[in-house]
């Protein structure tokens, strides 16, 4: 049980730490972080992201945690919100 | 031209990963020879290894040369073998220029402009001029993977006008870093190698080669020449950076329109050489554009891309080349690399080589900023239709706009027109002041130079109708992300690489994004040979656009600390950093009315300069009753030969008004001509010259033009009249 409440603390702190990530990359500047839904889908909503930015998204995901997303099946599924793209990246990472 | 000449194919030369030369290449698209491997001209990291097309054909490379260049002229020596004659023009289209040799030297360090004399673009096109002793227009275009196809319609239009009788033309790329990994980055490159129209494809393979033609006009076939230039159509989709449009109606208008343009009907082409990169997208939106065009009639059809793999701003050529050996040996090549044909896509290609007569061909090329372009070559003995005789337009002006270190049109006019200097940079956030910080959030500076000019010029006309083509002339194109993306790669042993970056640096981006901005679908060109890359724009568009069509012609270049001293060797030598850019809303047309801009003059440098531009000029009696005042532009670098040509034109010619140095104003970039043309049609609608620009007093312009002239490594005259 704790073991999981650890969890959630930590995909928590990865949420905020990479929408923080995502607006700064991307130069989204009219956005806070507490605007941002969790499960809302990350292409297609009011922050404007489209397939490129994904694209760029990739590279720093691999840059700074060691996950790499490299085919679209993938992607469409990992970057389905920034709660899925978190578990994804507390799953799979090789870089703290 | 004469009714019933045709524009026939008389020389060429084609250097692909399938060999060199026709005989060669012919034997591999008969043999299906796949030319994909993994590349051995650069190390790759074995989790990064995907398969290219490199070519593997010994190459004679001289010294500092760079292999776009040595590419490129081994293609054009077999173009011009067994011809005693000089071609007039030479258009070369090309994305890359002497990247390959630039990327090392930055990841070496080397901060000595000298090692980068070969960078820009336009040195090709000017490395192919010396060698082959050509004086006329030398024009580079740069239209990502349409390029090599945007330069046959080029040469086709200057021999058609009148403006040349033979043209060298062709496409070339080299590959190198920056492409290999700039198209990993964006995950289009196809682990198992090229499958075009396989269900399972997943892009592109990158390739390289050259290839050039020798084209003239003629009454009857010139002995040896076994195809002619029909026609071609460029059009942009206007829709997004990369993606093709959905239902291909970029690519439909395209081919359309060079149908059209070579008096033929759709049913009349034997063979479709295709884009066909291999990606889903491309692939799905050509096939739906084919449909749409041929209805359940389509021809016999492949990519050869398989073979070939994609040689970018060659790949045009390359398959000009390739459609040429189609009608003139009656082949109809393979579509490698489709193991499991999509049959979503409702088209059916040609899957194995085969032999049958083709009388009319037409190859397809697309590239990033939503560029097409299609092309038709037919056989010799195809009956081109009579067209009427044309000419290149002039630019009836309807809208300005500037952008200096001075700021906007308005800021930059008052000041100079004062004798003040305009020279410097503004911030990328001035720049973009008047636009949305989500429509820029990805542009760095020249992108955004662009969106501010082209809003500005559009407003500055009314606000009307919107252009319908986009002519843009750039020595340098976007440096930032040039340099961030090749900083980001480096400093990351090759890992990473931003693909925004890649996407945003090829020189046609900024145009591209003026094109989604106005929706403009019609011709979206990119020019950049160094200084002279604004008079290109410029030529270019008095040759493409019909007769009262509304376009928009600007030119800018961006300062960017690092990289323009070493690529730009007047900046290096300037004190003042400086950047800008112009631009004109006008309309096209032979008759015009009010202020107009006119391309009178493109030569390289000559000794007697003065007299060659004032033949061009076409003043048969006394110049000063033409033109009241010169604004000319030395480039810093060729200070001493340009101020010989300038001595020696104004002793030619005669002319007794005031000549202005605008490079003393504008500071040291290659677009200063944009702003230049600019500030020379305001001073034409203020009527005079003032004192502190004149340096002697006010001189008034009564009913004369001005004339803007370049010297250099090429001198170069447009008109302005009023």
């Amino acid at each position: 049980m704790e073991e999981l409440s650890n969890e959630k603390i930590l995909i928590g702190k990865l949420i905020d730490e990479l929408k923080r990530k995502v607006l700064d990359i991307l130069n989204i500047q009219d956005i806070s972080l507490s605007d941002i839904d969790n499960n809302a889908p990350l292409v297609g909503n009011e922050l404007g992201i489209d397939s490129i930015d994904i694209l760029e998204l990739v590279t720093v995901i691999e840059k700074d945690y060691g996950v790499r997303i490299d085919n679209k099946e993938l992607g469409q599924k990992v970057f389905a919100s920034f709660a899925s793209l978190a578990q994804y990246i507390y799953d799979n990472r090789t870089l703290i | 031209m004469m009714a019933s000449e045709g524009i026939f194919i008389t020389g060429s030369g084609i250097l692909n990963p399938l060999g060199r030369g026709h005989l060669s290449t012919l034997r591999s698209l008969k043999n299906s020879v796949r030319g994909i491997r993994n590349i051995n001209l650069f190390e790759v990291a074995a989790d990064q290894l995907m398969p290219v097309a490199n070519i593997d054909t010994p190459l004679k490379i001289e010294d500092g040369i760079p292999r776009t260049h040595a590419l490129a002229l081994a293609a054009a020596q077999d173009a011009m073998e067994g011809h005693r004659c000089t071609p007039d023009a030479i258009v070369i289209g090309v994305t890359t220029g002497g990247m390959s040799k630039s990327e090392v030297l930055l990841n070496s360090g080397v901060k000595s402009p000298k090692e980068f004399a070969y960078h820009g673009t336009g040195t090709v096109a000017t490395y192919l001029a010396k060698h082959f002793s050509c004086h006329g227009p030398v024009f580079t275009i740069s239209t990502a993977c349409s390029s090599g196809t945007v330069a046959i319609k080029i040469a086709l239009e200057l021999i058609r006008q009148g403006k040349a009788n033979r043209v060298l033309a062709g496409g070339v790329d080299a590959l190198c870093w920056f492409t290999y990994f700039g198209f990993l980055s964006l995950q289009l490159l196809d682990p198992k190698g090229a499958r075009p129209l396989d269900r399972d494809r997943a892009g592109i393979s990158l390739g390289e080669g050259a290839a050039m033609f020798l084209i003239e006009r003629a009454k009857n076939p010139p002995p040896g020449s076994v195809t002619q230039v029909l026609g071609g159509g460029i059009s942009c989709d206007a829709y997004h950076p990369t993606a093709p449009h959905p239902t291909g109606d970029g690519a439909l208008k395209a081919m359309r329109d060079a149908i059209a343009d070579a008096g033929i009907d759709a049913a009349d082409i034997g063979y479709v050489n295709l884009h066909g990169t291999a990606t889903m997208d491309n692939d799905a939106s050509e096939a739906m554009a084919l449909k749409r065009l041929f209805g359940d009639r389509i021809p016999p059809l492949s990519s050869t891309k398989g073979m070939t793999g994609h040689s970018l701003g060659a790949a045009g050529a390359v398959e000009f080349a390739i459609c040429s050996l189609s009608v003139s040996e009656g082949i109809i090549p393979g579509n490698i690399g489709c193991m499991n044909l999509d049959s979503s896509l409702g088209i059916l290609p040609v899957l194995k080589p085969e032999s049958r007569p083709v009388k009319i061909a037409m190859s397809n090329s697309f590239g990033f900023g939503g560029n097409n372009a299609s092309v038709i070559i037919g056989s010799v003995d195809v009956r081109p239709p009579d067209r009427p005789e044309a000419h290149p337009r002039s630019l009836q002006v309807t809208g300005l706009a500037c952008l200096t270190g001075a700021g906007d049109m308005d800021a930059s006019f008052q000041k100079f027109s004062q004798g003040i200097s305009i020279a410097g940079t503004l911030n990328n956030e001035e720049i973009s002041k008047d636009l949305s910080q989500r429509y820029v959030r990805r542009l760095k500076r020249i992108s955004r130079m662009a969106l501010a000019l082209a809003t500005a010029a559009h407003k500055n006309a009314g606000g009307g109708g919107k252009p319908s083509s986009i002519y843009f002339g750039t020595g340098w194109g976007p440096l930032s992300e040039t340099y961030d993306f090749l900083t980001k790669l480096f400093e990351s042993d090759m890992r990473f690489a931003s693909p925004t970056d890649f996407i945003n640096s090829v020189h046609n981006a900024p145009a591209g994004q003026v094109a989604m901005e106005f929706k403009s679908t019609g011709a979206n060109m990119t020019a950049s040979g160094g200084d002279y890359s604004f008079e290109q724009a410029l030529w270019i568009s008095s040759l493409l656009a019909s007769e009262k069509e509304a376009l928009l012609l600007f030119g800018a270049d961006e300062m960017h600390k690092e990289l323009s001293p070493l690529f730009d060797p007047s900046v290096a030598l300037d004190t003042t950093p400086s950047d800008g850019g112009g631009a004109i809303m006008a309309i096209a047309t032979t008759k015009p009315s009010g202020p107009t801009v006119t391309p009178l003059v493109y030569v390289m440098a000559l000794k007697d300069a003065g007299w060659t531009i004032m033949n061009d000029l076409n003043i048969s009696d006394d110049i000063n009753a033409h033109y009241g005042a010169i604004f000319y532009g030395i480039p810093l670098a060729y200070e001493e030969m340009a101020r010989n040509q300038l001595t020696n034109f104004l002793s030619h010619s005669g002319f007794r008004g005031p000549v202005i140095d605008y490079r003393k104003y504008t500071g040291q970039y290659a677009a200063s001509s944009a702003v230049a043309v600019v500030l020379a049609i305001k001073t034409i609608e203020k009527g005079f010259l003032s004192a502190g620009l004149t340096g002697t007093g006010e001189v008034s312009l009564g009913k004369n033009g001005i004339l803007v002239m370049g010297f250099g490594p090429y001198c170069t005259a447009i008109g302005i009249h009023n």
